[in-house]
């Protein structure tokens, strides 16, 4: 009966202990699992929040038809209004007609305030967001009218009542009297800017015309008073005959393109005295003619589009000699047969461009990136146009039939350009890294290189690690090796504690009190630096040489550290006391001061104070591993050492670091590992200014801090959020990289050294 | 220096010398007198007098506990590193005491080599395991380095199994191999006395063997001093044995009298196999 009892408890009891280990295997293999498969998530998911920006457009016709309002007279202008509901078509005729888009009917038809007998002879658009056109006529005049939308809100949904209005006032004032010789208005170009709307004019005898309509808002009535000045302007040389005319938007420039291939700019800040300043062949090869020339959204740069198909970006570049110089910047694919027609983006700083070939493309500048080309069949493209948001494209041939696109494309700032390498950003003379990726103007170019903020973050690490890996390496071999095991006992937990201080308090310090201090104090920071190793090693010297052996004995074997904690605290005090005195007595009083005009920035929050408030952050990792590694170090091995006549530093350095060197290696991995995936301290310390250098006073902004700093502000699935998503995979891939480096070569190390 | 057989007078009432043996002062290596050790309070040596012949093999043998091992690490101040340990009473080193404040405990080190119960190679070549001693004096010479490691290597009797794999990992050896290459890394400096706590615990019989072969060849060179828990390895190889139990040394005589007629019950006990 007790046998059989026996063995039935026997069996229950390995039933339950197989149960166990079978549920303890299963258990932890797929926790095991469970890691692994939640790194991949977030890998894969940063990456699908990323890849969209690197797909290309797409474009897809939808549908086809002729004119609406007649194919047998031309367009002259066509824009469609930011939902795509209502678009408006300026023809030859004299007709502002608003048609649905979707299907060509016709909504609305108005005619324009010409006189029956002028002929239009030209035509330009101010940038596209204003509305503004102008239209020149071949007895000298230039109608100035803007088209309106007039969107209304109904219980059924929007409605709207287009219509035409006379920016310079009423109907007979927008007609205006460029050329009082009655000569036709060969081309046209127009601007509004903040002064007041600029119209310049080529007459068909060659001459250049200027008129001025300067808004003054009086200071008394707070009437607006528009005073109109007309002007002449030098004209072309060589007797070239323009064949375009753009004003920019600070009234200051006029770039004209000519029919000899050149382009022209004017000075026209000025315009009693304005002046031809530069002249540049933009496209080479005889019979080579400008034949379309676009501003860029916020008019800085142009796109030049030539007779040979060529496209490429100008803009004014300061010399030398401080003079503005039409450069060209950069170019993209060339078409195969003339440009036609090029049309800026409303919104964006991209552009599409139509040929004579019945092709189309897209490109966009910054990242030089042609997004779309796409042949509409075979009849020469006389007109492209865009919608404000960049979802339709209407191609128009020169038969007026027309094509409607379905355009997508969302990112086209983003390339590996434009992340990782040198960029020629408009305004700026030469290519740069730089990351600036929002401002307060809608004609702002957003600058996505990735190069500071990665820059940023290698270098705040690097200088925390500067800090931190001799202090946190010595200080374990110290207290591994020679202190005594109760001060060590002590010792260890302290610096452990460290760990545990939130971050963003030691950002807050480092921030606010570290960073004053330390710009005020800057000989204090230097004469400890200097003072602290040298006073530390005279009072070793003095301490165990010099003093009688029964002073020595006062402390105990092992605590003779804590001979140095006084030394630390008079020298600390010393420096902070002695530094006005230093100031005044090397640095004229003022070191910062001296620093600048000796040529180098100071910030005051900059990369020594992260160095020391990020090594405070990552001494406690460092130190811990070093130490249990130093620590472990078997006794056999250093007493193996000693028993030889090593003293105790030769057993240090040939035996002990040698054996810990995985251990120490993986901690100072670790430690950088922590400093470049660290938040708060840089993000309250940096100054977050994305610089390009490693001057240890100037500041940074790492990615870490960059996405806790913009996340907030980006539009969701906007380029700049997917910037964000990618800074973010760019952190993640860094501490992977960082990771698995130290993986493999602690590896590598332990099979050399280990002695276990 | 007597012939080991001969049995003169019985020179010390206090055990210095091995019973039947007088001793010369030039044939004496290591005298301790009146030696104490306390670890904090508790004392583990209780005065122990001895007197170690040059150009032999003394054994320390007793039961577990009894201090042998503490005893030897005297010879070379290994106890210096333990904290707690304290010390009275002299040692002597060629006359000289090596507990005076101004010995240079390295070369005290370097004169008195140790061998450890468990092979301890450092994580390196075996090459540089065998010039460790040497470059720690700063020798740099490659001539002269390659000079002693094959010399020590020979000594060893290792240098034939690993002569073609010099630079590779210590590691690589097997226990008993690298308890050779750290006899050969101890006699590369030179010492005068070699230690050896418990050398062949660790072993296997034929590694054992070879160890024991190798220490009947040292000891034309060296003073060898052997701790051993094991006592037919005490009588094969050792010419003195010393019986230590609870930190006193109860009886010291030559190999041959004190195994086949002790002069002391608790000797006679122990190597009859009644405890320990």
């Amino acid at each position: 009966m007790s046998g059989l009892h026996a063995i039935s408890t026997l069996g229950r009891f390995q039933r339950w202990r197989r149960a166990k280990d079978t549920s303890a295997r299963y258990l932890i293999g797929f926790f095991g699992v469970a890691v692994v498969g939640a790194l991949t998530l977030m890998f894969v998911y940063l990456l699908s929040e990323t890849l969209p920006m690197f797909l290309g457009a797409e474009i897809e016709e939808r549908t086809q038809y002729n004119a609406p309002g007649g194919a047998d007279t031309g367009t002259i202008h066509l824009a469609v209004n930011r939902h795509r509901e209502l678009a408006v078509r300026l023809t030859e005729d004299r007709r502002a007609i608003f048609f649905r888009p979707d299907s060509g009917d016709i909504v609305e038809e108005q005619t324009l305030p010409i006189p029956e007998d002028a002929r239009v002879t030209s035509f330009t658009a101010a940038e596209p967001r204003t509305r503004l056109v102008a239209i020149g006529l071949n007895n000298g005049q230039v109608l100035a009218i803007e088209y309106e939308y007039n969107e209304r809100f109904t219980p059924e949904g929007r409605a709207y009542d287009p219509g035409l209005v006379y920016p310079l006032g009423d109907e007979s004032s927008s007609l205006l009297d460029v050329d009082g010789d009655g000569q036709p208005i060969e081309v046209v170009g127009i601007q509004r800017g903040s002064s007041g709307v600029r119209v310049a004019a080529a007459t068909a005898d060659g001459r250049l015309r200027l008129v001025n309509f300067e808004e003054r808002t009086s200071m008394m009535t707070g009437e607006v008073e528009v005073r109109r000045s007309a002007h002449d302007l030098p004209s072309l040389p060589d007797g070239a005959t323009a064949s375009r005319i753009l004003l920019d938007i600070t009234g200051r420039n006029m770039l004209v393109g000519d029919n000899q291939g050149r382009l022209h700019f004017y000075d026209i800040s000025n315009p009693r005295n304005a002046q031809r300043v530069d002249t540049q062949r933009v496209i080479h090869g005889e019979d080579a003619e400008v034949t379309s020339l676009e501003y860029l959204l916020g008019t800085v740069s142009v796109i030049v589009g030539g007779s040979d198909g060529s496209v490429a970006q100008y803009m004014l570049v300061r010399d030398d000699d401080n003079v503005n110089r039409i450069t060209r910047v950069r170019e993209f694919p060339r078409h195969a047969a003339a440009v036609t027609n090029i049309q800026p983006e409303y919104i964006r700083k991209g552009f599409a461009t139509a040929d004579a070939s019945g092709a189309l493309a897209v490109h966009y500048p910054t990242s030089q990136r042609t997004l779309v080309q796409h042949q509409v069949g075979d009849t020469p493209l006389h007109r492209v146009y865009m919608d404000p948001r960049n979802r339709l494209l209407v191609a128009i041939d020169t038969d007026e039939t027309w094509t409607l696109h379905r355009l997508s494309n969302p990112h086209p700032e983003v390339s590996l350009h434009v992340l990782w390498q040198k960029v020629w950003y408009e305004g700026r003379s030469e290519g740069d890294y730089v990351w600036q990726s929002s401002s307060a103007t809608d004609e702002f170019e957003p600058k996505f290189s990735l190069v500071p903020l990665t820059l940023g973050t290698v270098k705040a690490a690097f200088y925390a690690m500067l800090f931190a890996t001799p202090l946190a390496i010595m200080g374990a071999i110290y207290s591994a090796y020679f202190m005594s095991s109760r001060m060590r006992s002590l010792t260890k937990p302290s610096i452990e504690l460290m760990e545990a201080l939130p971050t963003v308090i030691l950002g807050f310090l480092a921030g606010l009190w570290l960073a004053p201090y330390i710009e005020s104090n800057l000989p204090a920071v230097a004469s400890i630096l200097v003072l602290m190793p040298v006073m530390m090693l005279v009072v070793a010297f003095v301490w165990t040489r010099l003093l009688p052996d029964g002073v020595r004995r006062v402390i105990p074997a092992g605590w003779e550290a804590a001979v140095l904690i006084p030394v630390v605290i008079l020298v600390g005090w010393f420096s902070a006391s002695m530094s006005p005195l230093i100031e005044v007595w090397l640095f004229n009083g003022d070191a910062r001061q001296w620093l600048t005009d000796a040529g180098y920035t100071y910030d005051q929050r900059n990369a020594l104070v992260i160095g020391i408030a990020m090594g405070f952050a990552v001494i406690p990792t460092i130190y811990s591993i070093s130490e249990d590694a130093v620590f472990n170090v078997p006794k056999h091995l250093t007493q193996g050492s000693l028993a030889l006549g090593a003293t105790p530093w030769q057993t240090v350095v040939r035996v002990v670091l040698l054996t810990a060197s995985p251990g120490i290696f993986s901690a100072v991995m670790i430690g950088f590992g922590r400093a470049v995936g660290e938040t708060m301290i840089v993000l309250m310390a940096t100054g977050n200014s994305p610089v390009v250098n490693f001057n240890i006073f100037e500041g940074m902004r790492t990615l870490s801090a960059n996405i806790a700093v913009e996340m907030p502000e980006t539009a969701v699935g906007g380029t700049h959020y997917r910037i964000l998503f990618l800074a973010a995979l760019v952190l993640f891939a860094l501490t992977f990289l960082v990771n698995t480096v130290a993986e493999i070569v602690r590896q590598r190390l332990r099979n050399k050294y280990s002695s276990l | 220096m007597s012939d080991t057989q001969t049995h003169a007078v019985n020179v010390a009432q206090n055990n210095q010398a091995p019973r039947g043996l007088s001793l010369d002062r030039e044939d004496i290596c290591l005298t301790a007198e009146d030696l104490k050790l306390f670890y904090g309070e508790d004392q583990a040596l209780k005065g122990i007098d001895i007197r170690i012949p040059k150009n032999r093999i003394t054994a320390f043998i007793g039961p577990s506990g009894c201090g042998k091992s503490t005893f030897l690490r005297c010879f070379n101040r290994m106890n210096d590193l333990i904290d707690a340990a304290r010390i009275e009473g002299t040692i002597r080193l060629d006359g000289e005491d090596i507990y005076d404040k101004n010995v240079d405990i390295p070369e005290l080190r370097r004169r008195v080599g140790m061998v450890f119960q468990k092979p301890n190679p450092f994580p390196k070549s075996i090459y540089e395991n065998v010039a460790y001693g040497l470059r720690l004096q700063g020798v740099k010479n490659r001539r002269k380095l390659d000079e002693v490691v094959e010399k020590s290597l020979k000594r060893a009797a290792l240098w034939d199994e690993v002569k073609d794999r010099l630079h590779e990992n210590a590691f690589g050896l097997s226990g008993g191999q690298q308890q050779r290459l750290v006899i050969a890394r101890a006699i590369a400096i030179d010492p005068e006395v070699l230690l050896l706590d418990e050398p062949c615990s660790a072993l296997d019989p034929l590694a054992t063997l070879k160890i024991e072969e190798l220490m009947i060849e040292l000891k034309k060179d060296y003073t060898l001093v052997i701790v051993t828990h094991n006592m037919q390895q005490a009588a094969r190889v050792s010419d003195y044995t010393a019986f230590m139990y609870m930190g006193e040394l109860i009886e010291y005589a030559d190999t041959d009298t004190l195994f086949t007629s002790p002069a002391k019950k608790q000797t006679e006990d122990y190597i009859t196999g009644r405890f320990g």
